[in-house]
């Protein structure tokens, strides 16, 4: 899969949701699938500081419970964690090697398939507002093109959670932060919803409401809304 | 701090003080520097507002305008479902916002305003609102302990009147775990309630049964409990 044009066609796809309409964990979700495509990743997640001094997942490349558990105890334990207290990349590159400090994690991650994991700081001027995390099946250091390109991912992410040109004030960023965590609560609630009323699991019910956001032109955050008011009806032929 | 950390001093306080609302108003108020009052409204959407508790009269002043108005930080925070931190009201971004509102919230006293919805995700309970007479951003470790205060107070806002589960049973949905809220959507459709609703049926049945929420979550989750009308 050729790298350099796909950089240029993730860049352009990202530089769309900027616009009016714009939903931040619809943003997120993309902007997690092509760090996964353009890095080699397996897995790939994106967490945002929840500004009470914890990190909270808002993104996954995939919606697989296991995978979601995995990045949940990643925002408790290991490279995340000390890129985010550090702003500092980290990785640990052969989870094999059971590194004392993150013993959980090492194993949750391989019997996940993992063999090594790397973060990568969302930074806003001082602040490290979240961290980009990448989960490989092969171990091995993030090579220095892909550390490059990672950081410019991790930097998109940052810019579009931040969406406004002049982002000066402190308040405007805890502001958009809570926002966009709210979001994802509210996806995850509209996820419970769709299931039971369809029958499926969590994770399929997500990609009908992605899908029907993107048919019908949708914002996900709002639709996820009427999903749970029961106003918007979603039937399995959407997805 | 890290969260942990943090919750855990929150929560230490409110052991000491008591779970009532007005108790954490006090508490809140007492532990922030940077706050002279606290307010909250307990509402179920903008035109019904059923309650309100208020550390001062100015308090209660500007709680009554906002709601009499329909406009201000409160409004706003309640609507959009994010904290609206309004650091000095005479800026003209905020007269342009509030137009009544600024005005006469100055006029009483208040010069910042930071309006925090007490919510988890659709299930929106009402708004914190802390304020200053003078102007000022909230300080980063404020606005921390303010966020912490705010998920307290939404617990226990969505009481099961079981005040010891409040203290102990403050980390999984403030900790946000996907699945709880996964559980929360589920059961909202199997017993037919409001998603509110939903989450204290989900709450109690993990209280009655010495269960954490969260597990009792991925019980539902994973459909091996099914809540059909059980006596809780």
């Amino acid at each position: 899969m050729p790298r350099g044009p796909g950089l240029v066609d993730a860049f352009v796809e990202l530089a769309d949701t900027l616009v009016v309409g714009f939903d931040v964990v619809e943003f997120m979700h993309a902007l997690s699938g092509r760090c996964m495509e353009l890095l080699g990743a397996q897995a790939a997640g994106l967490m945002l500081a929840d500004q009470r001094g914890s990190l909270r997942v808002i993104a996954t490349s995939s919606e697989q419970a296991r995978l979601l558990e995995l990045f949940e105890l990643e925002t408790e334990e290991g490279p995340c964690l000390l890129c985010f207290r550090t702003g500092a990349t980290v990785g640990d590159s052969d989870l094999s090697r059971d590194d004392p400090r993150w013993p959980r994690l090492a194993a949750r991650a391989r019997e996940a398939g993992f063999q090594s994991v790397h973060a990568l700081p969302m930074r806003l001027r001082d602040e490290i507002v979240g961290v980009l995390n990448l989960c490989y099946a092969s171990p091995g250091p993030l090579s220095d093109h892909d550390a490059r390109i990672g950081q410019a991912l991790a930097d998109i992410a940052t810019i579009g959670l931040l969406q406004e040109r002049a982002i000066r004030q402190r308040q405007v960023l805890a502001e958009q932060l809570q926002s966009a965590l709210t979001s994802r609560v509210l996806i995850e609630q509209a996820k419970g919803v769709l299931a039971e009323r369809l029958q499926i699991t969590p994770d399929v019910a997500f990609a009908l409401l992605r899908a029907h956001a993107r048919r019908y032109n949708r914002q996900l955050t709002q639709l996820a809304n009427e999903v749970i008011a029961g106003s918007t009806e979603i039937s399995s032929a959407d997805g | 701090m890290d969260g942990g950390k943090r919750r855990g001093r929150v929560l230490a306080l409110l052991a000491t003080e008591g779970p009532g609302v007005d108790q954490l108003c006090a508490a809140c108020v007492g532990y922030l520097p940077g706050v002279t009052g606290a307010s909250v409204a307990v509402l179920t959407n903008p035109a019904t507002r059923h309650t309100v508790h208020a550390t001062d009269q100015l308090g209660e002043r500007l709680e009554d305008l906002q709601f009499t108005l329909g406009e201000g930080p409160c409004v706003d925070a309640f609507a959009e479902g994010g904290p609206v931190l309004a650091v000095d009201l005479s800026e003209p971004q905020y007269l342009l916002r509030w137009p009544v509102f600024v005005p006469a919230g100055v006029t009483a006293g208040a010069r910042a305003v930071f309006a925090f919805p007490l919510q988890v995700g659709a299930i929106r309970i009402g708004v914190l609102d802390l304020y200053r007479v003078t102007p000022g951003a909230l300080p980063d470790t404020e606005l921390a302990d303010a966020l912490v205060f705010a998920d307290a107070l939404t617990w226990l806002l969505l009481g099961n009147g079981h005040n010891g589960a409040v203290v102990d049973r403050l980390d999984p949905v403030a900790g946000g775990r996907a699945v709880v809220h996964q559980a929360t959507g589920m059961l909202r459709v199997q017993l037919g309630v409001s998603i509110d609703e939903a989450l204290v049926r989900l709450r109690t049945h993990a209280y009655a049964n010495d269960q954490p929420v969260e597990q009792v979550a991925r019980e539902v989750v994973a459909r091996r409990l099914r809540f059909e009308d059980m006596d809780d």
